[in-house]
């Protein structure tokens, strides 16, 4: 399927933008606007994870409190409006739910024997990405798609998923590859 | 610095990126994320999957006052800057796990497992997973041992090969349950390796039970 440009909706706002205004002028209309989108969706999220609804508004705020704070990490060539909430929400969840604190590469971490600097990290135009991924996404086999879902919304490593599904380890790495090797066409399409 | 040969599972990275993975497997990937570009590409697009997948979800009515709390809550936090981390000097270790150590190499207690074989005392478990230090000095060997469950190391220094393969720094080995192997620290020099492991090890030799001993966690 060929990529759609993303100006076919103009009236789509553009979180990125939003993102930015919060992080230079502390702009509380942008971050009105972006709570007002993403709240509801971090909400379920939690709540798909098993939180309750108490719960999961309580981690809706923690999340929406790190997005005002560390509004000035974000960085839009490396990662969209809400891929960058979706690993705070990730991590938050991580802190909160399970108690655990969840091993994360820092920036600074890169080439740590002081040696020479790595290739540059992949970047890409995230929103066309995003769409491009979008529609990956939605054209995967119901069971890539499973597979996909139950890792990213129930929290089950894909052991569990197999002992879960009733299906052989093999064939859960087999779908989970195929659905990562067409996700990674996406990227391929816009380098 | 060489780009790493061999990588964690993609099924790894994924549980890693979806935020599903435990904390102990975590600690690994991310330690191997300092040493490849290529696998920091792909938590990437597997983030911006995330990404996709959270915008995409049908969305659930918050509470009409969640805002105005939010809003309360943000006025009572002093608003500082995002600190910038203290420049970590030269480590051995990668960030993650320098951060989760919290001491370099030399500082670490060591238990002998056979001459030239150490494990640091330091180390984590949580659930049927744990993980520690492997310290190899050059050209020993890791006796033989078979595994009721998998086993992973990363090389933070030096290098070792086994019928599988050959890993330097940065790159990852992986042994599913019940793959006996026989690892040889490169002769040139020490080998230090982060190990993770989802089961103890269970030594087959007829020193066995004595080994098992240092492989308690």
């Amino acid at each position: 399927m060929l990529p759609k440009a993303d100006s076919n909706d103009p009236t789509m706002p553009d979180h990125e933008q939003l993102l930015l205004a919060v992080a230079r002028n502390r702009d509380s209309t942008a971050f009105r606007a972006l709570f007002d989108h993403f709240a509801p969706r971090i909400k379920a999220y939690m709540r798909r994870l098993g939180a309750d609804g108490s719960a999961a508004e309580e981690l809706v705020q923690d999340v929406m409190m790190a997005v005002w704070l560390r509004a000035d990490r974000f960085d839009p060539t490396l990662a969209s409006a809400s891929t960058w909430i979706y690993t705070i929400a990730r991590n938050r969840r991580i802190d909160r739910v399970r108690q655990e604190r969840r091993p994360e590469l820092q920036p600074d971490d890169l080439a740590p024997d002081g040696g020479e600097e790595p290739p540059p990290d992949h970047q890409f135009e995230a929103a066309e990405t995003a769409s491009r991924l979008r529609a990956v996404i939605g054209n995967l086999p119901p069971e890539q798609a499973d597979v996909l879902r139950l890792a990213y919304y129930e929290d089950k490593v894909h052991t569990e998923i197999s002992a879960e599904r009733g299906i052989p380890l093999g064939t859960v790495k087999t779908r989970l590859r195929l659905a990562l090797g067409r996700l990674r066409r996406a990227f391929g399409e816009g380098a | 610095m060489t780009v790493p040969a061999h990588h964690p599972a993609p099924e790894l990275l994924l549980d890693y990126a979806a935020g599903s993975l435990r904390a102990v497997q975590s600690l690994l990937v991310a330690a191997h994320l300092a040493y490849c570009p290529e696998c920091r590409a792909q938590v990437a697009e597997l983030e911006a999957c995330g990404g996709v997948l959270l915008a995409d979800l049908p969305p659930e009515p918050v509470s009409d006052s969640l805002f105005g709390t939010l809003m309360t809550r943000l006025d009572a936090t002093v608003a500082t800057p995002t600190p910038v981390p203290a420049p970590a000097g030269k480590s051995l270790f990668p960030g993650p796990l320098r951060r989760a150590i919290g001491a370099e190499p030399e500082a670490l207690e060591w238990v002998r497992v056979v001459p030239g074989v150490h494990l640091s005392a330091w180390g984590v478990s949580a659930g049927t997973a744990s993980a520690c230090l492997l310290r190899m000095a050059p050209g020993s060997r890791v006796p033989a041992h078979r595994h009721t469950d998998s086993e992973m190391l990363l090389v933070m220094k030096g290098g070792f090969s086994d019928e599988f393969g050959a890993y330097r720094v940065g790159d990852v080995a992986s042994y599913d349950t019940g793959t006996p192997h026989h690892a040889v620290a490169d002769a040139d020099g020490e080998c230090l390796c982060l190990l993770v492991q989802d089961q103890p090890l269970v030594f087959t030799g007829p020193l066995g039970w004595l080994l098992n001993r240092g492989f308690r966690f």
